[in-house]
């Protein structure tokens, strides 16, 4: 078995390690996996760069899915509210009903509960 | 979901076993460059938008991870792999994800064996070539 120090060349350079037009920072990506819970005790090195990639697709998507909402919206801009559209109607992302719905998690001041705000039609 | 109220650029680091907010996510910037990639050029994307991504990206992380760690905790493994994180994405209905991955996988470990050849007979073989071998390996394409 493949140790996390093996690894190491990949994990360094720079404080968020290696980071591409198209990559994602993997020391970040493996604080994230540390901090799922108590069970996680050792990530091989591989691992970070498989979520990297995992993610890509994940990203990609869910912003395609938030488009088509948008579209329909006869929007341009892709806002929140499509992003929760996205993971409401889709099987696969009901891991993130909880927190798509949580609409004051990173709002600042009084939060306003923007499922129940009329999209503004820009058309 | 920790629910802490502020800008997600807060820095503070409580004491309490909080993590940095900062941590706790994936930069807003490289997020924002993946989906804009995604979409036509005239589209455009707001910031609360890339935000809740942001927030998307680090739960898909924990919950594929938690997976493949329970499955090491069954098997009485200490160290998730990356076999571990693509069952675990099959397991959780990403079948469409680990396929890609396990060819993904595949080929990084033969990209390793390389460089590890490589090093015996050359020292000094810098992390950038190996990032760089990934990095070309990454944008290859798995045949998705």
């Amino acid at each position: 078995m493949r140790q996390a120090g093996a690894y190491s060349g990949l994990l360094c350079g720079g404080v968020s390690g290696r980071t591409g037009p198209h990559s994602l920072p993997l020391a970040r990506i493996k604080k994230i996996m540390k901090n799922s819970g108590e069970g996680v005790k050792m990530i091989s090195g591989e691992a970070p760069i498989i979520f990297s990639k995992a993610c890509d697709l994940f990203i990609e998507e869910l912003t395609r899915r938030s488009w088509i909402m948008a579209i329909q919206g006869k929007r341009r801009t892709l806002h929140k509210e499509d992003l929760a559209s996205a993971v409401i109607a889709t099987d696969i992302f009901d891991f993130l009903i909880t927190l798509v719905s949580n609409s004051d998690s990173h709002a600042v001041g009084g939060a306003t509960n923007v499922m129940e705000v009329e999209t503004i039609d820009y058309s | 979901m920790e629910d802490i109220g502020g800008s997600s650029s807060n820095d503070n680091n409580n004491n309490g076993g909080i993590i940095k907010e900062q941590d706790r996510l994936l930069p807003i910037a490289n997020v924002g460059r993946l989906m804009k990639r995604i979409l036509p050029q005239n589209a455009k994307i707001s910031k609360e938008a890339k935000e809740t991504m942001q927030e998307c990206v680090s739960e898909f992380i924990s919950f594929v991870t938690s997976e493949a760690s329970e499955k090491c905790r069954k098997e009485r493994r200490k160290t998730v792999n990356g076999d571990d994180i693509c069952w675990a994405l099959a397991t959780l209905g990403f079948d469409n994800y680990a396929e890609p991955m396990r060819r993904y996988l595949h080929r990084y470990r033969e990209v390793e064996v390389d460089h590890n050849k490589v090093n015996l007979q050359e020292k000094g073989n810098s992390p950038e070539e190996k990032d760089d071998e990934l990095f070309k390996l990454s944008n290859r394409g798995v045949g998705l």
